[in-house]
């Protein structure tokens, strides 16, 4: 054996146990100790060659509160100026614009992804063959393409401000946006401050979370004794019984605003800009693809007796679906649809082709008038694993909620 | 002992892996020194066609001292860090960062070339310096400093403005102005909008990363007008101005004359006639590399020395071989009526760099004339030679070129 | 709300034939598959367009959309749209600034890809009716896009050489024998081995002895050189990177496992930056290189996190038994374990094969690389075509379309073929 064997000088070896016979060199734990001393070794070699090639002569982060020198329009609840507002204050915007895309993109996506899923497994021809297409075409091309021909389309296709659609002064469509009423802050009755709004939220929140427990003893009680406890609607009602008598005895500090135009501009309330919509349409749709193939995927890996069962037991259609077959099929596609969400996260930065000014557009603006862009890289970095922390977080709690679920 | 070989081969996997590591390190490490002996053979091949006194030897050992210049942390302030005129003479290829989006400037023809006023400027240089030309995108106005800096190009000539702040903060030096503009505005036939003062509340396109963003925040909080932006590349700008996205679209005046003079509808657009800024367009150049700038400086003075001494692309063959007087002898790098013939210092690149550039592109007028001469009228324009006759132009205009003396 | 799949009926299973008779009885099935044709179509459509008074409106009312939409899509594609952007900058588009006169190195190129493709496709597949079909599209809509504004006959006789090679290269494997045996592993090991080099062989073809640089590559040319880089340069770091995060020495761990997820936190935009503003520094100033390890070095950490998955998807006896015949690591994860793990990834490596072509387009927004939407945004900046966006860049999403559907068919047909996701 000792021909093969490399020609290393035979240790004593220790006192202890078999590895008396064992030279140091066949032994495990000094193995694992070299194995891992050279690979450390070697990484350390690697990091010390990029780290010397870097150019860190002026690292720092004194840079970002200097006036940032440049706007942004795709502003929401915040009014910044760029001759007065630091780069950090516009980085900052330009978060709150990217999480505002995140969450609706996810929001929608969700939503069309599972109604496209089921309806691929329709059994209606037209239906599911629509919803193949659907899947195939936004599956398969490029989202960077998807987003700058949806603006493209959406430039080209809605009528200039001049020509706004208006319907009944409630909802008007151009290509400067949608805008459509929206509630804002008003004095009410007592004439109270605008943070007087922030009170009803707190007893709305209140109300919640009290309407939740009521629903949970009601359920519990329910799975006692066999008895209908109508939870849900008990839930509502105080729910909603709360968040009226709480709004009417503050004064009503919410009014309705209706959009108006304003020479070419929209005035009041909310206003939909056709480069959030080009960005979110995107997302929803590439999304969409993906979550609708995972949900038919789950669905499909559930046992036939389901189906089988839902259908001898006289369910029709939609409560087979709304009760046998998506709660069971949630559990199965949480993982996978927490991917997605954390995709649509890191493709909102495809805002750069289409004039929104989200985290990464701003970034490189700031960059671009700064340098430093090691330090805006790993500040873009951060800001993305925060936001994917924020969403892996919520979907952990929401699985573990399905998954504890009794059957 | 009892240790089978089989053991003996969990070392080797480690040292493989270990191995292997390392080889990957060393990869990563060669790949600059790979890639540009690579480049220096293939710039080899391509010199020894061209210039058949390099030698080998002398062609790689620059490319080595280059590289240890560039290891060496640089000063910031201080002596020349690279040597540009030797390091494009030993590539054989001058690269040259040009827009490919903007009529007139920088766009791609059918065929996949690139051409435009400042793809002259390049053919000029690359002339003069007696090697390819290569033109690589920088379109992107977020990203062009820092593709001079890091080498990716050798000059820049991209409708870039010269201001303080680049020139001090960026790794970049500018040349002589190849054309002077100013930000102006165009906004829609109609709009009733006669200058800046009636822009209150409007949706105004801008570049994002440029002067003219700035400018336009400057210029607003001055005049105490509030304005929403809509920010991105000068196309994307373009696009949502055209389709009505945007009130006001604000840009250098010659690039807005450039993209409306070329649309067929060019008549429903109105170019303000109000400048706001100063926008000297300049080649740019990599920080403390006075040769290189030089030679890039002169050549652009050369090519409008050349129009006032009336050198044409038509005739600097014949003005070569006679010349009239010593003055265009010495431009030409050509002896005078038996004379000495004058490098004035410029041995690097040769006496007659600038009559190799007359006669690839043209002079000055010539270079402006084919590119932009139609959608920009030159006369009585900033861009006109200083020595033009004035009376026909309106009060306070005329041009301010001229060349600084070559001797 | 739609339906969901019919339960298969008794009737619809095959049923035994009863001893001792002879073509009495067929099965149901069979049965009314001897029905005239008018009445099974009838029969087809009652069931599955009008089964119900539910699912008649449903039907109606998603025919109402279809027709819309088609009708949208004809008047664009035949009436609206002016696709001489396409046309007249198929070259710009195709090839941007490669050297023209060396174009017969992208032509041999396609007809090398093309000839291997069709031997992949012999050894471990077949081409079915929809998939000839689909080639004779797509090779007719590129033909026909050659030959528009004619001139182009030489490129479109290269390409019909091309698909020509494909056929050649397809039933030179096909006929050869299925079932397990020495020429069969030699003709898979063959085959595999010329799929390996094929890369590299490529980019000899396009660069050597003068040819092409890589600062030459450009429009499509460029998509089509990045992907497959990115894809073999991920797969290569992803085998050491998942085995290295399922280890159990801590360093090796930790390493890998924070390597993956910071990869995997930041969007590709990002990573480009880094290719521009970082690598720089650290390998040069060549873009398309820095581009290539980039777009390795991301698809390295998702392709990573598949195989772990399917090493740990594979059973723990398979790491007992393989100890037990006395393998080494090394020897059990080349010979037992590895070649498992990689079986059970293929689908999503190839979901992220699809990913990374499809995100080639990227390299335009940060690096200015002109890739094919890169050179369509300079198709429209030529000032007849302003007005042609949409135009344009629907010709770049059906290009992407293109390619990215049949390599999600490669990869169905790749796990129907080896019984994935049936175990």
């Amino acid at each position: 054996m000792s021909a093969q064997a490399p020609a290393s000088p035979p240790s004593p070896g220790g006192p202890t146990g078999s590895s008396t016979e064992v030279p140091l060199f066949y032994r495990r734990g000094f193995r694992n100790v070299l194995q891992q001393a050279i690979y450390v070794a070697a990484t350390a070699i690697v990091a010390w060659y990029v780290y010397t090639s870097l150019d860190l002569r002026e690292f720092g982060f004194g840079f970002l509160s200097d006036p940032a020198g440049f706007a942004v329009g795709s502003q929401w609840l915040i009014d910044v100026d760029g001759v007065t507002n630091s780069r950090l204050t516009m980085y900052l915007v330009g978060v709150w614009a990217s999480i505002r895309a995140v969450l609706v993109a996810i929001l929608l996506s969700t939503i069309v992804g599972v109604v496209v899923g089921v309806a691929r497994l329709s059994s209606n021809f037209l239906v599911s063959k629509m919803a193949m297409l659907f899947v195939e075409i936004f599956r398969n091309t490029p989202l960077l393409v998807q987003v700058v021909l949806w603006y493209a389309i959406l430039l080209v296709g809605a009528p200039i401000i001049q020509n706004v659609v208006n319907v009944g002064d409630f909802f008007f469509l151009s290509n400067r946006g949608i805008a459509i009423p929206w509630p804002v802050p008003s004095g009410g009755l007592w004439g109270v401050p605008d943070w007087f709004v922030g009170v009803w939220v707190i007893a709305l929140i209140v109300a919640g979370l009290f309407a939740m427990r009521v629903r949970a003893a009601r359920q519990e009680r329910e799975r006692e004794t066999g008895q209908t406890h109508y939870s849900n609607r008990w839930a509502f009602s105080i729910f909603a019984g709360a968040a009226l008598i709480s709004f009417l005895l503050l004064g009503v500090v919410v009014s309705i605003d209706r959009p108006i135009i304003d020479g070419t501009q929209y005035a009041e309330g909310m206003v939909v800009k056709p480069e959030f919509a080009a960005l979110v349409l995107g997302l929803t749709a590439y999304t969409g693809a993906f979550i609708a193939e995972i949900v038919r995927a789950s669905i499909q890996a559930l046992p036939r007796g389901q189906t089988e069962a839902a259908n001898s037991i006289g369910l029709s259609g939609y409560q087979r679906l709304s009760l046998i077959i998506l709660p069971q099929a949630l559990r199965q596609m949480i993982p996978s649809v927490t991917n997605q969400y954390l995709n649509v996260n890191k493709n909102s930065s495809l805002a750069y082709a289409v004039l929104y000014d989200d985290l990464f557009r701003v970034a490189t603006v700031v960059q671009n008038k700064a340098g430093h862009a090691l330090e805006m890289f790993f500040i873009i970095i951060v800001t993305y694993m925060l936001i994917s922390f924020a969403i892996s977080a919520v979907m952990n709690v929401l699985n573990a909620r399905v998954t504890s679920h009794r059957l | 002992m009892r240790f089978p070989t089989l053991k003996g081969r969990r070392l080797t996997s480690a040292l493989l892996f270990a191995g292997a590591a390392l080889v990957a390190g060393a990869v990563i490490g060669a790949c600059t020194s790979d890639e540009e002996d690579q480049q220096a053979q293939a710039q080899d091949q391509q010199q020894q066609q061209m210039v058949q006194q390099q030698e080998q030897p002398q062609a790689a050992q620059p490319q080595q001292q280059q590289q240890q210049q560039q290891d060496q942390p640089a000063q910031v302030t201080g002596e020349a860090r690279e040597n540009t005129v030797q390091l494009v003479k030993d590539r054989g290829t001058l690269l040259c960062g040009v827009k490919q989006t903007q009529p007139l400037f920088g766009f791609r023809e059918p065929d996949g070339s690139v051409v435009g006023f400042d793809v002259d400027f390049c053919k000029a240089i690359a002339a003069a310096m007696e090697v390819d030309l290569e033109l690589i995108d920088a379109s992107d106005a977020s990203t062009r400093f820092e593709l001079l800096a890091n080498g990716n190009i050798d000059v820049l000539i991209r409708t870039t403005t010269i201001t303080a702040s680049r020139d001090r903060e960026l790794a970049v030096d500018f040349a002589q102005t190849t054309f002077y503009t100013g930000q102006g505005f165009a906004v829609h036939a109609g709009s009733g909008i006669g200058s800046t003062a009636d822009m209150g509340g409007a949706t105004i396109c801008v570049q994002s990363g440029t002067t003219t963003e700035q400018n336009l925040a400057d210029h607003f909080t001055d005049l105490g007008l509030s304005y929403t932006p809509l920010g991105g590349s000068d196309q994307e700008t373009q696009d949502a101005f055209l389709a009505g996205r945007c009130d006001v679209w604000t840009a250098d005046q010659s690039n807005l004359a450039s993209r409306i003079g070329v649309l067929d509808n060019a008549s429903d657009f109105v170019i303000l006639g109000e400048l706001i800024s100063k926008e000297p367009l300049a080649p740019g150049v990599r920080d403390y590399d006075s040769e290189w700038k030089d030679v890039v400086n002169w050549v652009v003075h050369g090519l409008i020395a050349a129009e006032e001494m009336g050198i044409t692309q038509a005739n600097v063959a014949a003005m070569a071989s006679n010349p009239p007087n010593t003055a265009i002898a010495r431009l030409l790098g050509v002896s005078f009526e038996g004379g000495e013939v004058s490098t004035l210092g410029f041995d690097s690149v040769g006496a007659q760099f600038i009559q190799r550039a007359i006669a690839e592109v043209g002079n000055y007028g010539e270079i402006y004339a084919n590119n932009v001469g139609d959608a920009v009228p030159r006369a009585c324009s900033l861009n006109a030679l200083a020595s033009e006759d004035k009376s026909n132009c309106p009060v306070g205009t005329g041009g301010i070129l001229y060349a600084l003396p070559y001797r | 709300m739609s339906e969901l799949p019919p339960i298969p009926r008794p009737e619809q299973l095959p049923l035994p034939q009863p001893p001792g008779q002879r073509r009495i009885v067929l099965p149901p099935h069979r049965e009314r598959a001897r029905r005239p044709w008018s009445v099974r179509a009838r029969e087809w459509i009652r069931r599955n367009l009008f089964p119900s008074p539910g699912g008649t409106t449903l039907t109606i009312l998603s025919a109402g959309f279809l027709g819309i939409l088609v009708a949208g899509v004809i008047w664009f594609v035949f009436f609206d749209a002016n696709w001489n952007v396409i046309t007249a900058n198929r070259w710009l588009l195709f090839a941007g600034s490669f050297p023209r006169d060396e174009a017969w190195r992208l032509w041999t190129s396609i007809a090398v890809v093309m000839f291997l493709i069709g031997l992949a496709y012999g050894t471990w597949s077949s081409l079915g009716r929809r998939d000839s079909l689909f080639i004779v599209l797509t090779g007719a809509f590129v033909i026909f896009l050659m030959a528009h504004g004619g001139a182009a006959i030489w490129s479109s006789i290269w390409f019909l050489v091309a698909i020509g090679l494909l056929y050649v290269g397809y039933y030179l494997t096909i006929w050869m024998p299925r079932e397990t045996s020495m020429r069969r592993v030699w003709q898979q090991r063959v085959v595999g081995g010329l799929l390996a080099v094929s890369l590299p062989l490529v980019l000899i073809i396009l660069m050597a002895n003068g040819g092409a640089t890589t600062r030459q590559f450009d429009g499509f040319v460029l998509n089509l050189i990045l992907a497959p880089v990115g894809i073999v340069g991920g797969l290569v770091i992803a085998i050491p990177l998942a085995l290295g995060r399922a280890s159990t020495m801590r360093t090796i761990k930790w390493t890998c496992t924070a390597y993956i997820e910071i990869v995997r936190g930041a969007p590709l935009l990002g990573w480009l930056f880094v290719a521009l503003f970082i690598l720089t520094d650290v390998i040069g100033d060549n873009l398309i290189i820095n581009t290539m390890v980039v777009l390795a070095v991301f698809t390295g950490a998702y392709m990573a996190e598949y195989i772990r998955g399917g090493l740990q998807a594979l059973p723990s006896g398979q790491y007992e038994a393989a100890q037990a015949v006395g393998l080494t690591k090394m020897q059990s994860m080349q010979l037992i374990i590895l070649p498992q793990a990689l079986r059970i990834s293929i689908p999503p490596i190839v979901g992220q094969a699809i990913a990374i072509w499809k995100d080639t387009t990227l390299v335009t927004i940060i690096l200015t690389l002109r890739e094919l939407k890169g050179n369509a945004d300079s198709a429209i900046a030529q000032s007849e075509f302003i007005p042609d966006r949409i135009e344009a860049y629907v010709f770049v999403a059906v290009v992407f379309w293109v390619v990215a559907f049949m390599m999600s068919r490669v990869s169905q047909r790749l796990e129907r073929a080896q019984g994935i996701g049936e175990r």
